[in-house]
């Protein structure tokens, strides 16, 4: 393989090498508008086959250096695209005509060709810079929310700097689900430093969201997102692209054009959405939390000549969270540079963004070290709340600052004010992201472009727990635990492009490339442990640990590896028919030589029927498309033949084997085949606009832990592959312009998608040795509580289970023993199916007013249909009588196993069902909610002729404002885990916000 | 300007053509773990394997995972300690509310962490290291037979067997498996009772062979015993072969089987640190009650009495408290357990044990039990000193004291009266029956804080009598009088191994409840 690569590499770099000669001169000219003769700044003048192109400035001026027989290509969003091929005059101006099917304009697709619109074979979405920071969320991805067909987006419980999770068409395997993000052509690294992964939530730190790497980036410098869905919209990248991509395109200078942009914002969040407590809990509640207040500042500058161009951008977040004691701190610095050499025939391309990230007391879900617990769980009818701010007192016996709270701690519950002062996490992250990318232009139909980029996350995370915290948590002395990531990723291309008109109306465009991809992840952890100890009380440093082996100091090295070879092609048949194919093999470092290789491959077609044929005066616009994809999910490193790991402190070697492969079972990647149909049209002048698709993915072979009986080998499980879990579904988006004239208009956009998820099969029923057939593969276990998440064959992921009251013909519950008893039939793992975390049907209606130099914006999100589980609710009526309902004086009637009647008060029965393993099936909702997402009503300032300013814009912003309806007593857009765990219950995850805002755009 | 731009493209592609394939796709291991190769240096790839069998048998750490193994739900039906807090608002194994979650642990940790050691040590010694084959089948039987004890069938004879995957051995098949294992380790033992193979690895005995023949004579008695009613011929069998090994049983306290660890003893961690276990009311009845000399020792004065106190098993959320919290609050006052039992050494199996198992075995006449009454005195004396405890002679005569009857000062509904009026001094004019309650009683006060062994033989033998749980929550199908027989097989093994599950159950000859006597508990006359 790798003689082959070298081969194919050198074969083409001789064959490119020796037409290097093109003559070379500088072209000027003025584009205007056809309409009006006014000149049109920002139109993209293009030399046609290569990225040698430009911007025409304010006075719509252009200069570019281009050569005898090339053709250049203006185009302009919204305009006719035009083409002229260079002669002997050096001044070329161009008139543009208003396009009636809005079809020049180009997307950013895989490995950052651009292709247009109408040449695509599948869906795709974009999103533009105005769109994402109008209201802006300091991750950009959460500005996707509702604005995108197909795609579902759920909030972090962990405040600002959080993770974003993203599916795509839902979600489709037992492992990774997240999309690829893709930034300026070049796969980003997004490992974070961990997601939740159980009630509890890890006992060295709660449960807590190590972040991604999108909260890492400044939502300024994007210039626009594109949502690639199916499988052959991403199978060019191969083993990564299983779940979608997301292509990320960030600004650069323009030529001639120089601008500052001074954008500032200050938000302000406010615990909105809590559960029905009485007045004195939510009085105490109201006590503790405070609103946060988030403050982002950005700066950006760009420029720049024909020959380069520059941009640079600074940002900087200050916030508080609505926890007492939690604060964000985010710097992000950005420079490209842009240049072209010898005349345009090379351009390079250059970029460094860097960011780092500081946040204090990150908000954790679960039960561990999450202040929620002993808040929503305080009541006495002697004491107060507010009594215990002084969280510490001098304990005499040991002379330390103690602990007190109003009852003993337990394992999960210590006052509120002591675990956000005295239990002090610090999460630092850092991130650089270098690029280099080099356009060679070879001839007028080719060009060669290689690119490099090295991408590092420096994830470190730090908590200083006091002495006298909870037993469970930390010993005597307290404890101290630290975490640190280096995630590195080296990623390096060479990649053809072929724009070749065939004949006339033929028109090739082909890429060929080569591209490999290195990752390595340093992990370090140190932790003095639950009984390890420290030698000191308070200290927190790793000479002051216990020496023996329950302390645990712990390295983890992975290196992985993928090469790869691939090809695309798209034929345009009189610019009306295209076909798109794409290949791609992949050779990985992750599985054994005999099994390591692996080929995608795509297909698709699309038709503008609207120009094939006559479709009458009021459809200005047709088109039908069919696309079919093969993706393959990455094989995770180390996962072949791991070995034993070693434990600190004469521990010795870990009692349990590795999870590995099961006997005699050679792993492969997962695959997923993915078949798409759409039609968009366009009526009435381009004012409506309907984009209808269907789509059907079929994931198997998924290595997944399929739980094994423990007798059989001493292991509770093993990677096989296997499975098959569809995904079928619905997306479309309706927009139009329902107003237009001088002084108002009104646009307007609702995207809609239903997904069917169906388990088809967990078990592909081969013949292993040793196998026997599991009935059901986990995705959150219950380990010790009452709930989970399985995949059952004839399920559907997210699948929600609980323990379930068992109840008499009546409904009516059973009480027997002073205790209710469990309802146990068609049990999986001992719960019972209740729900299922995902909607049947999403809606976003997203509309735009504007009426002089005014706009409103807002946004209706709606999720129909699906379950979710407030496992809080669970809690607090366990823990205490702090419901509304509890003190409502109510009565639930039970009877005894008899049939014998009785009354039970409110308290308890929900003091029965409740607390973290009772009845969790007593508090499923619907996940059904209907809510004012986002709103922004804007102004722009109207400024005398010669002002210094260019454009001065102030907007009032909001987002998650109000729900029209909700059933849950949570907001059930927020997720704990950005991972396939706890999807669909809220454990103790912080109140879902409202936010409100200003934001002031300058620019000059 | 050419020759330059030939230049960066020559460099460009050549940098990525080196990049690419200089380092291959050879990498995929994480250096930091352990490979075969490393372990294979002072045949670590042995030894290293030992101590996570002997870390495991009764789980050291994690604590919580100890908490699930055993303290929840043997060395609470043992009568020995119970838990201040209603967990699960009273709905838990103790109330009879049998919570599968928990017990996947009893199931799970021996054969995740001894099992799959045993079978890895199997491979690597049974022809080349016959010794250490030897210590490993001693370990596995120590391990197994508990996990058979609590469940009836298990899987054993079949474990590592991919054609058999799954299947389970009937209790008596395990016993007699077990037996073989024993035969095989004693006569590779005695084989080269001098090798110092095993003293690197040895956390018990420090490699002394004759001890670990003694250990193995010891739990062949035991286990003999434990099938007396069951299968009287070969419990007879196995007994007499064991007390007429060359060797012998445990007859020092230096004998006994104890685990020595860096880690701390998971009691105390339960205990002291979380709160969340405490003496049950059977052991302050019988130990107050008999004025007992190891008391002090065993647990300390309660917070709340001054006194010895202990917590009625089987609580659930008592009216009055408005949850598990605000009841944890008093009973976390009840006795603590003492200090001396709070260290790194994990205790399974005494010597004074082994004086009880003979007692009883001269009573059921088997030959070189020796004699019952000296036997039944040699075991309290050895246990007294044990624990470093005085007075074992006023003690041993005392033939008035009986059981106390239960006060619990929070709340008087659990006040509950004594339910044996038998004493310590032995009465050669006693029935056989009474002789054994006497043995077991002693013998159950001994093997604190081991609940498993005493938990078992509670059941074979109805002795001691413990008071019955308060909340009984199973649905009618534990009866409260006879109390809880087994653990149900747990869910992780009903959903991955249902075939086996299936064999099991009609192999248990019962309905798959916790109220399905054993192979051994018969539920018919000692004698």
């Amino acid at each position: 393989m790798k003689h082959n690569l070298r081969t194919t590499l050198l074969f083409s770099f001789l064959f490119f090498a020796v037409q290097l000669f093109a003559q070379n001169k500088e072209i000027k000219g003025t584009v205007t508008s056809s309409e009006d003769g006014i000149p049109l700044p920002g139109v993209n003048v293009l030399v046609q086959g290569t990225t040698n192109g430009t911007q025409t400035n304010f006075d719509g001026d252009y200069v570019i250096n281009a050569s005898t027989g090339d053709v250049l290509v203006f185009s302009y969003l919204g305009l006719t695209t035009k083409s002229v091929t260079i002669g002997d005059a050096s001044v070329i101006n161009m008139q543009l005509a208003e396009d009636a099917e809005q079809l020049g304009e180009v997307l950013v697709t895989a490995l950052g060709i651009k292709k247009t619109r109408k040449s695509l074979t599948y869906a795709a979405q974009d999103i533009k810079a105005d769109e994402i920071s109008r209201v802006k969320q300091t991750n950009p991805i959460s500005s996707l929310s509702g604005k995108i067909a197909g795609v579902a987006i759920s909030r972090s419980a962990s405040g600002t700097g959080g993770s974003v999770k993203v599916t795509l068409r839902g979600n489709t395997s037992f492992g990774n689900n997240q999309p690829l993000y893709v930034v300026d052509g070049v796969p980003l690294l997004n490992g974070g430093s961990g997601q939740p992964g159980s009630t509890f939530g890890d006992i060295a730190g709660g449960n807590r969201d190590g972040g991604d790497a999108l909260s890492l980036i400044n939502p300024d410098d994007v210039e626009s997102l594109t949502v690639l869905k199916g499988a052959s919209a991403s199978a060019l990248y191969g083993s990564a692209g299983l779940n979608g991509v997301i292509v990320i395109t960030t600004k650069r200078g323009r030529a001639g054009a120089f601008k500052a942009d001074v954008s500032s914002n200050i938000i302000v969040e406010d615990a909105a959405y809590f559960l029905d407590f009485n007045g004195a809990a939510q009085n105490n509640i109201d006590d503790f939390l405070s609103s946060g207040v988030t403050n982002i500042n950005s700066i950006s500058l760009s420029g720049g000549t024909d020959k380069a161009q520059t941009y640079f951008s600074y940002s900087n977040t200050f916030g508080s969270g609505i926890l007492p004691n939690n604060d964000f701190k985010q710097h992000t610095f950005n420079i490209r540079e842009t240049a072209q050499f010898f005349d345009g025939v090379l351009t390079a391309n250059a970029s460094v963004m860097a960011s780092t990230q500081k946040i204090k007391n990150r908000p954790v879900s679960g039960l561990y070290f999450n202040p929620l617990v002993g808040l929503y769980a305080f009541e006495s009818d002697t004491d107060s709340f507010s009594n215990y701010r002084d969280f510490e007192e001098l304990d005499p016996a040991r002379n330390i600052q103690a602990q007190r709270w109003f009852r003993g701690t337990s394992d999960i519950e210590q006052n509120p004010y002591w675990i956000v002062n005295r239990n002090v996490s610090t999460d630092t992250n850092k991130k650089l992201l270098a690029n280099l990318n080099l356009n060679f232009k070879v001839n007028e139909w080719l060009s060669l472009q290689t690119r490099g980029t090295y991408d590092q996350s420096l994830l470190n995370y730090d908590k200083e727990v006091h002495a006298t915290t909870e037993a469970t948590l930390a010993p005597s002395n307290g404890r101290y635990i630290v975490n640190e990531q280096d995630l590195t990723q080296l990623y390096g291309d060479l990649i053809a492009n072929i724009n070749y008109n065939i004949k006339d109306n033929i028109n090739l465009t082909a890429n060929v490339g080569v591209s490999t991809t290195k990752n390595t992840a340093e992990f370090f952890t140190a932790d003095s442990g639950t009984n390890g100890n420290l030698q000191f009380a308070n200290v927190f440093s790793f000479q002051n640990f216990e020496g023996n082996p329950q302390v645990s100091f712990n390295q983890t090295s992975l290196r992985n590896r993928t090469n790869s070879i691939f090809a695309s092609a798209t034929i345009g048949f009189n610019d009306n028919i295209f076909v798109d194919l794409t290949a791609r093999n992949d050779w990985t470092s992750t599985l054994p030589d005999s099994n390591n290789s692996f080929f995608y491959p795509s297909v698709g077609v699309t038709g503008i029927i609207s120009e094939l044929t006559d479709l009458g005066d009021k459809v200005s616009y047709a088109k039908v498309r069919a696309s079919y994809g093969e993706v393959g999910n990455g094989f995770a490193t180390d996962a072949i033949n791991p070995n034993r790991s070693i434990l600190f402190g004469g521990g010795g070697i870990n009692p349990q084997n590795p999870l590995q492969p099961f006997p005699g079972t050679i792993p492969r990647p997962e695959r997923q085949r993915s078949f798409e149909i759409g039609t968009e049209w366009k009526f009435f002048d381009n004012r409506l606009g309907i984009d209808i698709g269907y789509y059907r993915t079929s994931t198997i072979d998924q290595y997944y832990n399929f739980p094994a009986s423990a007798s059989i080998l001493g292991e509770s499980s093993f990677g096989l592959n296997s499975g098959d879990i569809v995904n079928s579904g619905f997306e479309g988006i309706i927009t139009g312009t329902p107003i237009r004239n001088d002084d108002f208009t009104w646009n307007s956009a609702i995207n809609f998608a239903a997904n069917k998820n169906e388990v088809r099969r967990i078990y592909d029923g081969q013949v292993v040795e040793g196998l026997i057939e599991p009935s059901f593969f986990v995705l959150s276990g219950k380990g010790v509580n009452t709930f989970g998440s399985y995949l059952v064959e004839g399920g559907s992921f997210g699948d929600i289970y609980a323990q379930v009251v068992r109840r008499d013909a009546n409904g009516t519950p059973i009480v027997d023993g002073g205790a209710l008893l469990q309802d146990d039939t068609d049990l999986v793992d001992g719960l019972t199916k209740v729900g299922n975390a995902n909607p049947d049907f999403t809606l976003g209606w997203n509309n735009s007013f504007s009426y002089k130099n005014l706009t409103l914006d807002f946004l209706i999100d709606g999720k129909f249909g699906g379950e979710t589980l407030s496992l809080t609710e669970a809690i607090v009526e366990g823990f205490s009588n702090n419901t509304a309902r509890e003190t409502a004086n109510g009565t639930v009637n039970v009877v005894d196993l008899g049939g014998v009647g009785s009354t039970l008060t409110a308290q308890e029965y929900y003091g029965l069902a409740g607390g973290r393993n009772g009845f969790s099936g007593e508090y499923v909702y619907s996940a059904t909610n209907v809510r004012l997402a986002e709103m922004a009503l804007g102004y722009k300032f109207k400024l005398p002729e010669n002002s210094f300013f260019t454009s001065v814009r102030a907007s009032l912003v909001g987002s998650n404002l109000f729900f029209f309806y909700k059933d849950a007593p949570h907001d059930p857009n927020v997720a704990l885990s950005t991972g396939n765990a706890l999807q669909g219950v809220d454990v103790l995850g912080l109140p879902s916000t409202r936010s409100t805002g200003l934001n002031i755009k300058i620019t000059f | 300007m050419r020759n330059i731009s030939k230049l960066i493209m020559y460099m460009a592609v050549i940098g990525l053509i080196t990049n690419s394939c200089s380092e291959g796709l050879d990498i995929n291991d994480n250096p930091r773990n352990i490979t075969q190769d490393q372990l294979e240096v002072d045949f670590q790839h042995v030894g290293s394997l030992y101590k996570p069998i002997f870390e495991s048998i009764y789980q050291y750490a994690p604590a919580w995972s100890y908490q699930l193994q055993q303290n929840l739900n043997a060395d609470v039906y043992s009568g020995y300690l119970t838990n201040p807090r209603p967990f699960i608002a009273g709905a838990n194994n103790t109330t009879y509310n049998l919570v599968s979650g928990w017990n996947n642990f009893i199931w799970s940790v021996p054969y995740t962490n001894v099992m799959n050691n045993v079978d890895a040590i199997g491979k690597a010694t049974e022809t080349d290291f016959p010794t250490l084959y030897a210590t490993s089948l001693i370990l596995k039987v120590s391990a197994m037979h508990r996990v058979a004890d609590v469940f009836g069938p298990i899987v054993y004879t079949n474990f590592g067997d991919l054609a058999n995957a799954g299947v389970y051995d009937s209790q008596q098949a395990a016993y007699n498996a077990f037996f073989a294992d024993l035969d095989i380790a004693v006569a590779n033992l005695m084989a080269n009772i001098d090798s110092p193979r095993f003293a690197a690895f040895d956390q018990s005995y420090g490699g002394n062979y004759t001890n670990w023949v003694k250990l193995a004579n010891s739990l062949r008695l035991r286990l003999a015993i434990r099938i007396s009613k069951a299968d009287p011929a070969k419990a007879k069998l196995e007994g007499e072969k064991a007390l007429a090994q060359s060797l012998g049983v445990m007859t020092a306290n230096t004998d006994g089987f104890f685990v020595n660890s860096a880690l701390d003893h998971p009691l105390a961690t339960i205990d002291n640190s979380w709160g969340d276990i405490r003496m049950n009311a059977s052991m302050e009845s019988i130990l107050v009650g008999y004025g007992d000399g190891r008391t002090g020792t065993y647990f300390e004065n309660s917070v709340a009495t001054g006194d010895i106190k202990g917590v009625r098993g089987g609580l659930p959320l008592l009216p009055g408290y408005s949850d598990e919290l605000a009841q944890k609050a008093d009973y976390i006052n009840y006795s603590t357990i003492g200090p001396s039992l709070k260290t790194s050494t994990v205790q399974l199996m005494t010597t004074a044990e082994v004086y009880f198992l003979r007692a009883e075995a001269a009573l059921r006449g088997w030959t070189g039990a020796g004699d019952a009454q000296a036997n039944y005195e040699q075991g309290i004396m050895t246990s007294f000193d044990q624990h470093g405890a005085s007075g074992a002679a006023a003690y041993i005569a005392d033939n008035t004291s009986t059981p106390n009857d239960y006060v619990d000062t929070f709340n008087p509904a659990n006040n509950i009266t004594a339910l044996s009026t038998v004493t310590i001094a032995w009465n050669g004019g006693d029935t056989n029956e009474v002789k054994l309650e006497k043995i077991i009683t002693q013998k159950w006060i001994a093997m604190f804080p081991e609940g498993q062994e005493a938990w078992s033989e509670f059941r074979r033998t109805g002795y001691p009598k413990i008071f019955p749980v308060v909340s009984n929550q199973s649905g009618g199908t534990i009866d409260t009088a006879i109390q809880i027989r087994r653990i149900p097989f747990v869910d992780s093994e009903l959903s991955t191994n249902a075939p086996g599950v299936a064999g099991a159950v009609s192999l248990l000859g019962g309905s798959d409840d916790g109220g399905t006597r054993l192979w051994w508990d018969t539920g018919g006359p000692n004698f």
